[in-house]
């Protein structure tokens, strides 16, 4: 596609397996991303999105195939795993904020025991991070005391805080109510147009549609669809992808 | 907290001025109640806290992914909940100096607080494995993400939230210590039992004695448990209720 000033690749999977005992999660799955790119994975339940993306910090370990993120590769060598976890941050759906700490320690917390951050310069940058996300005023409650959106902008102000290259998001709005939904979007959509490189599960068509460089559809395991949003929503390849989408534009 | 501290420290020290007032036999022996209400508490807080980190040690060697040390800690809990207190104390006392090293020497005291150590902490590890169960997996591996060490993690999100659900049931093991050290007693270590049956066994009037050792316990056990009340209030922070 971007053929003039070609982008730097940043994250390289290689041949990627994964079983959980007997079931095949992923299969020889391949891809290459490019810094600064969003992609946006979809795709249906069970088809290994969620495992795809966990591989890539190593909260699910493959079998086998390779994974280089920034020129190191993810294996069990526990030093470069604590370099790829520093550039590789992640959103949850069920946002995953610490609920003993504050909003602030939240999102101080790795930047002070990972990066070795002086506590004034950690909460100086929170306290950035936090009035990008809208929620500056939130900074001494606790996760309790806040709606899911707010939770879910925490937890985004949290992963940026550790300064990462790439950002992970699995279904960050699929826990919310509805009216929470374009708050947090607005935050990514922001973030997309930052330079950061970000992989993107989601169900959220019209946001994969606007903001998405790039769309992977998975299906069992296996990469099926690997093309731009205009392609992907005109003109699927697949008969699965034809299905999906029509199963999706008509709700669930 | 602070409050409920300096209740615990006042009585502890002041009660030998209002016990002196009572007429015999509890006024001639206020001291040595006194004294025995001390060795009871210093054997309770000593024996707590060691039993708190044998807890969490052993609460952890419990969820360890080492079947060795899994096997290890289920056989110490079976081992100290299947067999009486009594026991334990009297094996401590009699078998451990046989064991240590030339020149070792424990006191009477130091086999009761190590032979309570172990009991409590046994009764502990469950708690404390309970409430590590507690901490949503999600927590530990958003902290993963981050880049924490496990040791991190543990300290700074799965420690502090897993004592916050174990805090009611280790209070609980706490305030059993208080009257559980009783029977340290029985290896003759003067703390607030003895000192009763010695004070009977002079003055010849056991109900008077006794009386006023159960108040001295109630007052004790009551402290003990305003103290963790008030602990558990200053960690019930952003949970819900
Ligand atoms: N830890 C695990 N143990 C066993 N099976 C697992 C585990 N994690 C995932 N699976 C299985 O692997 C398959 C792929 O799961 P994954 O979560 O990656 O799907 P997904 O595409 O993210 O689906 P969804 O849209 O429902 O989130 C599923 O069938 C799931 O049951
Ligand atoms: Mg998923």
């Amino acid at each position: 596609m971007d053929s003039a000033a070609a982008p730097r690749p940043i994250i390289d999977v290689r041949k990627v397996a994964k079983h959980f005992g007997s079931f095949h999660a992923l299969r020889d799955v391949s891809a290459t991303f490019h810094e600064g790119q969003v992609t946006a994975i979809v795709g249906p339940s069970g088809s290994g999105k969620s495992t795809f993306l966990r591989t890539l910090n190593r909260l699910e370990a493959h079998d086998s195939g390779e994974i280089v993120i920034d020129g190191m590769t993810l294996d069990d060598d526990v030093r470069n795993l604590a370099a790829i976890r520093r550039e590789v941050g992640m959103v949850f759906q069920s946002f995953n904020l610490f609920s003993h700490l504050t909003i602030l320690r939240n999102v101080t917390l790795a930047p002070i025991r990972v990066r070795r951050m002086s506590r004034e310069a950690a909460e100086a940058r929170a306290m950035a991070l936090l009035e990008r996300v809208g929620l500056k005023s939130q900074a001494a409650k606790y996760p309790v005391q806040l709606s899911g959106g707010q939770q879910q902008r925490v937890a985004i102000a949290r992963a940026l805080a550790m300064d990462p290259k790439v950002l992970l998001f699995d279904e960050p709005t699929s826990a919310l109510d509805p009216e929470m939904v374009n708050e947090v979007l607005a935050v990514m959509r922001e973030l997309a147009h930052s330079g950061i490189t970000m992989l993107v599960v989601t169900h959220e068509m019209g946001f994969a549609r606007e903001v998405a460089d790039r769309i992977l559809f998975f299906d069992e395991g296996a990469i099926l669809e690997d093309t731009s949003p205009a392609n992907f929503f005109s003109n699927p390849a697949h008969e699965r992808a034809r299905a999906f989408l029509s199963q999706v534009r008509h709700g669930y | 907290m602070f409050a409920a501290m300096i209740g615990l420290l006042v009585v502890l020290w002041g009660m030998a001025i209002p016990l002196s007032a009572v007429p015999a036999p509890i006024g001639p022996a206020a001291e040595q109640f006194a004294d025995g209400a001390r060795v009871t508490v210093s054997l309770t807080l000593i024996s707590g806290s060691a039993g708190v980190l044998i807890g969490v040690l052993a609460g952890l060697g419990k969820l360890s992914p080492l079947r060795l040390l899994r096997w290890f800690c289920d056989g110490y809990v079976w081992l100290i909940r299947g067999t009486p207190l009594l026991l334990q104390i009297l094996f401590v006392w009699l078998a451990l100096p046989t064991i240590m090293p030339e020149g070792v020497e424990l006191s009477d005291f130091a086999c009761a607080a190590i032979a309570l150590s172990l009991n409590v902490g046994a009764y502990n590890t469950e708690c404390v494995r309970a409430g590590i169960l507690a901490v949503p997996a999600g927590q530990v591996e958003a902290a993963r993400a981050l880049g924490l060490t496990p040791l991190q993690t543990f300290l700074d999100v799965v420690l502090p939230q897993s004592m916050r659900v174990a805090l009611p049931a280790l209070a609980n093991n706490l305030a059993s210590l208080v009257k559980d050290s009783s029977l340290a007693y029985a290896i003759s270590v003067v703390e607030l039992t003895m000192v009763g049956y010695r004070v009977q066994a002079e003055s010849y009037q056991p109900i008077p004695v006794f009386i006023t050792i159960a108040v001295i316990y109630l007052i004790l056990t009551t402290a003990f448990t305003t103290l963790t009340a008030a602990l558990e209030a200053q960690l019930d922070v952003g949970q819900r209720r």
